[in-house]
């Protein structure tokens, strides 16, 4: 366990695709939120936070020593901070959610999400490879 | 707070339920388009709208769409046709109609529809996303 850490920490790509993917999930159900409130009056879209911000913000987290500690740092990391984005259209009822626009960030998001997955298979190969040429 | 991924059928769901139940009304709507009173001078079938809201659930992290009331339409008048023998004609051979315009209905029929294909296409996109992660698991 210690030992695979080690193999896995300093390059932490795993870490950074996994993260982007907690983002991109978080995202997802934001524009599902907004995608099923499309026809609800004074309904306002709102969108999360983009990655870059997200991780430049991220700090260090602190370890927990004690079972006592109480998970200090631990939340998702996926920038859960909703805010309201300019939307094409508002309507007469107060809705500014676009279909057309939340599905085309949807797509955009999946397709993020998609490239996390196949960089952490990828990745997962290369080590597979390094660890089966030793034996 | 749940999974993302696993939210989004939730959020997903309650909008097919509300697009749904919007859909019924209009099929309400337009099957008693014709539906008059029976007795003299009696009001006909008033016209059903649909409220939704937008809830905060705390469970989800997000807001969910729930369907408020369903309320009759008490602004559009009836449309009146001359008609003396109906039996639900007044004393001047009036008879009241409901006030349920076809057009109107078919075009919130068709805004239930896209709004239901959205949600849909949302739901398949999160179950893709999932078996995307799992297949992380299978042996490359």
């Amino acid at each position: 366990m210690k030992q695979w850490r080690l193999l896995v920490e300093p390059i932490h790509l795993f870490g950074l695709a996994g993260r982007h993917a907690e983002w991109a999930a978080t995202r997802q159900a934001t524009i599902t939120a907004n995608i099923a409130n499309a026809n609800t009056p004074g309904f306002e879209a709102k969108d999360i936070e983009p990655f870059e911000s997200v991780l430049d913000k991220t700090s260090l987290r602190m370890a927990a020593t004690s079972q006592g500690h109480i998970g200090v740092g631990y939340g998702p990391t996926g920038g859960n901070e909703a805010r309201e984005v300019d939307t094409w259209d508002v309507t007469h009822s107060g809705n500014s959610v676009r279909i057309d626009q939340e599905l085309a960030k949807a797509n955009e998001t999946s397709r993020a999400f998609t490239l996390d997955t196949s960089i952490v298979r990828s990745f997962h190969r290369m080590i597979m490879t390094s660890l089966r040429s030793t034996g | 707070m749940i999974d993302p991924l696993t939210s989004i059928g939730r959020l997903a769901g309650a909008g097919l339920e509300a697009q749904s139940a919007r859909l019924r009304i209009v099929a309400e709507n337009l099957a008693n388009a014709q539906s008059t009173g029976s007795t003299q001078g009696a009001d006909p079938y008033s016209r059903k709208t649909i409220l939704f809201e937008s809830k905060f659930d705390a469970a989800l992290g997000a807001e969910r769409v729930r369907v408020d009331a369903i309320v009759n339409d008490d602004d559009t008048p009836f449309r009146i046709e001359y008609d003396p023998g109906h039996p639900a004609a007044d004393a001047d051979g009036n008879v009241k109609l409901p006030n349920v315009n076809m057009l109107m209905e078919m075009a919130d029929m068709r805004e239930a529809t896209r709004s239901y294909e959205a949600n849909l296409q949302m739901m398949k996109q999160a179950r893709s996303m999932v078996s995307m992660t799992i297949d992380l698991l299978r042996g490359s």
